[in-house]
């Protein structure tokens, strides 16, 4: 029989080992949808706030309708294999379940409308999403990233501000 | 070293603790809208104005709704009838919305009647076995339809009646088990009028009760607990004093200053003892009509007499009647349990009398008569269709269910929420009666007690999903048309009964299509009140039309000559060797008269008085249940010559010695999981007893009787917030 404390200590490096596994491997989010933001935005041109049409009014930035995709989609390459299968969504009546990419720290807020209205550009904090293929988060929020920006701005760097 | 045993045992608990350690918080989908709903923004909440149909009082409200599901249900501030509050029952309307027991989709009767099974089938197929019946039925005796509802207002109301007046038939039957008919009755035999009166508590420096529910369920409680907020201390110097008499301390008893138990069905004759004194001792201005009700035989109502048959002091009386005359405005309020008794009409107006006298009709802090019909002057004769008196409807449903069983009826539409077969008294044989009418098509949300003993059922809205108006029956001196709007999308594959009407019309052709000229009941809302583009669209933003400066007051009040009631005992149904207690029943503050029996906020709902949840209780006072050796809490048998159920005992010594006491509203056999097995249904134990004067059901005319028995379940109840009751201390 093993003493107790190399007990607890094997136990702990084998639960270590399994929490380590799956967050060492940064895979992309898989989506249902091949949707890629560089077509949509440096090759067309399309507004960030056209889709996410929420970002300036709400804390959250929104994910488009089926419909939204719709409105362009009825004509617009629609017969591009992963556009069919919007399509599919759209005739079967059911919402698309994308796969959350985005996270923010917990016990932390971020109003996208105050940050919009202040005229702070999507891409400082989403860099590179004009570029991505299906959506990618590049930047951690870690606290000191917002803090630099505030204190660059000359906005409110009290706890509250964010931790409320 | 580590051997194979230990190195299992330790792989065990790793897995268990990978498995359990890190539960995932975050939620990994995000699933936008199909179809965003209108002036959609995620996280944003908008909240949209209509009004409550939780129970007849028809109070305003708003509804929080963030991406396009209603969150929560406030009151309308704007709104004269509860300026912004709202009651339990209101907030619990959410429930019913998301209910996983709504009825989806059309329903077709399968095997017997009442067997409670069904298929579901199409709306075409639905409608069109519906229309084919009526083709046939208006085609060979268009007399035969029976259309029996809940009390309906506002152009429901209008459509409901000109569609059966139209297919020629007169029976139209509206069924409201706690209608106000004794009130009615006493306001026209006193005042000439008959209608529902203003009373304006929150003016009041005297409030004199005689068994008033007004805080609970009566007519429009969350207007008079407002009312009464303000009267006990909303104003500067004053606090108003409140003397309550009735058989059982009950929510409104309690806040009383004074209660003095009484006897059921002696509230009537402890008025009159008051108006004596007032008389005797010159207390009142109206002098001339004093005289001739003393002469009438008020001069034998002396307290010393009445003190003989309730058992209140005598000085209580006097008292009484002193503080009352000097301390004007003061208002008397009758309750529910006094119109209820076979002498409701008699209490009533004896209350009334008491008002007149004290010389408060039509002055602030009194009773007042407002026209509340006025608006919808255009209808002519139809105008009262939208505004109807809060009658009970109880003559024409005994006629109805006489009729059913005489095979008078080939078809009958049921809808509303009032569920006959679970509110009629046993002695009626509803269900019976209804077996012999050979199509019944029900309207309703749920599979309760009526809509399971139907051939069709066509699933409604709930009134968050649906178009509407409303008027309130008290709360507002004329000047409130409420407007209902849809908050959120219909969840459900479902219509309203005012769009199957219109609709069936439409169909049927000839005079039903003339008389119902609309493309749907929103249609006819939008012709009614100015269009989207109209006066409308403020009336919708604000929850309805309410005009500041009220509408043109009806002549005033005979009070000039005051006339006595003939004097009347309450009778009970019952040996009272065989039956010694006088079962006294009370619409139960959660469910009304059934109806929020499904919704689990409801039944998890404390009362406020035996703070009991989930299940029925019978309150007894505890020196007459330790005299049948029954402890608190214990099961018991409750007998009355009309039927017996099960109950669990509550020892409340707020209550006669001679009276048991049960809330109604529990007992469902059918409506869902949350509705069944919560004990008996008190109404089973009612007789058909009819009020003298008015004709409304007497519910408190029954004797019952008290035994221990073996119950399944137990009685709950929450901890009261100031300890619980300390018998030593009362007793």
């Amino acid at each position: 029989m093993l003493q107790p404390r190399i007990q607890g200590l094997i136990a702990l490096a084998l639960f270590t080992l399994l929490l380590a596994v799956p967050s060492g491997a940064a895979a992309q989010t898989p989506q249902p949808i091949q949707y890629s933001h560089k077509i949509h935005v440096t090759d067309n041109t399309i507004d960030c706030q056209f889709c996410h049409s929420s970002a300036r009014r709400s804390k959250y930035a929104g994910i488009p309708s089926v419909e939204k995709c719709m409105i362009c989609h009825r004509v617009i390459a629609y017969d591009r294999p992963e556009v069919k299968k919007i399509a599919q969504y759209w005739s079967d009546g059911k919402p698309i379940p994308w796969n959350r990419v985005t996270e923010l720290p917990d016990h932390s807020y971020f109003p996208h409308y105050r940050m919009v209205n202040a005229g702070v550009p999507c891409l400082e904090c989403h860099p590179g999403m004009n570029k991505a293929g299906v959506a990618v988060q590049n930047r951690e929020f870690t606290m000191g990233f917002c803090m630099d920006c505030h204190r660059k701005r000359a906005v409110s760097i009290d706890c509250w501000t964010c931790h409320y | 070293m580590l051997d194979r045993r230990d190195f299992l045992k330790l792989g065990g608990a790793t897995a268990f603790a990978a498995l359990f350690g890190g539960c995932e918080s975050v939620s990994k989908k995000i699933i936008p809208f199909v179809i965003p709903p209108e002036d959609y923004s995620l996280g944003e909440a908008l909240w949209y104005a209509s009004a409550c149909r939780q129970c007849p009082a028809g109070c305003g409200i708003v509804v929080r709704v963030s991406e396009g599901r209603a969150r929560k249900i406030e009151g309308n501030p704007l709104h004269p009838v509860n300026r912004g509050k709202l009651c339990a029952r209101g907030q619990a309307a959410l429930q019913a919305l998301y209910h996983p027991e709504r009825l989806p989709r059309p329903l077709k009767r399968e095997g017997e009647r009442g067997s409670g099974k069904f298929t579901e089938i199409s709306w075409e197929e639905a409608l069109s076995t519906l229309l084919s019946r009526l083709k046939e039925v208006r085609a060979e005796a268009p007399a035969s339809l029976l259309m029996l509802t809940g009390p309906m207002r506002g152009h429901e109301n209008l459509v409901a009646a000109r569609f059966l007046r139209a297919f020629g038939s007169p029976h139209r039957v509206a069924w409201d088990p706690f209608g106000q008919d004794a009130l009615l009755s006493a306001n026209e035999m006193v005042f000439g009028v008959r209608d529902i009166p203003e009373y304006d508590i929150g003016e009041a420096r005297y409030l004199l009760s005689f068994s008033g529910d007004f805080l609970e369920t009566w007519l429009s409680p969350v207007h008079y607990g407002r009312a009464f907020g303000r009267m006990r201390q909303d104003r500067e110097t004053i606090r108003g004093k409140f003397v309550h008499f009735g058989p059982r301390l009950s929510l409104t008893a309690a806040n009383a200053d004074i209660f003095l138990p009484v006897p059921p069905g002696s509230e009537g004759v402890a008025a009159l003892a008051v108006a004596h004194v007032m008389v005797k001792e010159k207390l009142t201005p109206r002098a001339a009509a004093a005289g001739a009700l003393w002469d009438a035989g008020l001069k034998e109502m002396t307290p010393e007499a009445v003190s003989a048959t309730t058992g209140v002091p005598v000085s209580a009386f006097a008292d009484v009647a002193r503080e009352f005359a000097r301390n004007q405005p003061g208002l008397a309020i009758g309750g529910s349990a006094a119109a209820a008794c076979t002498n409701g009409t008699f209490n009533h107006a004896c209350v009334a009398l008491l008002n007149g006298l004290a010389g408060n009709v039509g002055k602030p802090g009194g009773i007042s008569f407002p026209n509340r019909a006025t608006a919808f002057g255009r209808y002519g004769q139809d105008a009262p269709l939208l505004a109807p008196p809060p009658e009970s409807g109880y003559p024409s449903v005994l006629g109805a269910v006489e009729s059913m069983r005489k095979g008078a009826f080939r078809a009958a539409i049921l809808a509303g929420p009032t569920n006959p077969a679970f509110t009629l008294p046993p002695s009626l044989k509803f269900e019976e009666a209804l077996r012999a009418v050979p199509f019944v098509v029900s309207f309703a949300p749920f599979l309760d007690e009526t809509s399971s003993l139907s051939d069709l059922v066509l699933p409604v809205p709930t009134f968050l999903e649906e178009w509407g108006d409303d008027v309130a029956p008290a709360g507002h001196a004329g000047e409130a048309v409420t407007l209902v709007q849809p908050v959120v999308n219909p969840f459900h594959d479902t219509r309203s009964f005012a769009d199957v009407l219109i609709a069936a019309a439409k169909e049927l052709g000839g005079p039903l299509a003339a008389t119902l000229p609309w493309e749907s009941y929103r249609d006819c809302l939008e012709k009614a009140y100015g269009g989207p583009g109209g006066t409308m669209e403020a009336a919708l933003q604000n929850g309805g039309i309410f005009s500041p400066a009220g509408s043109p007051s009806r002549p005033a009040a005979a009070v000039a000559k005051l006339r006595l009631p003939k004097a009347e005992e309450a009778a009970f149904q019952g040996d009272p060797d065989k039956y010694p207690l006088l079962f006294h029943v009370f619409p139960s503050l959660a469910h009304y008269d059934g109806r929020g029996a499904n919704l689990s906020w409801l039944q998890e709902l404390p009362d406020p008085v035996s703070t009991a949840v989930w299940r029925g209780w019978i309150e007894m006072n505890p020196k007459t249940a330790k005299g049948l050796g029954i402890r608190d809490g214990e099961g018991v048998e409750v007998e009355s010559p009309f039927g017996k159920i099960e109950a669990h005992v509550a020892y409340h010594p707020g209550i006669g010695e001679g009276v048991a006491a049960m809330p109604l509203g529990q007992g469902h056999g059918r409506y869902g999981k949350n509705a069944r097995n919560r004990g008996g249904n008190p109404f089973s134990l009612l007789p058909g007893n009819r009020e003298s004067a008015s004709g409304a059901p007497a519910w408190q005319s029954a004797r019952v009787t008290v035994r221990k028995a073996a119950v399944k379940g137990r009685l709950v109840r929450a901890g009261h917030p100031e300890g619980q009751w300390k018998m030593e201390n009362i007793l």
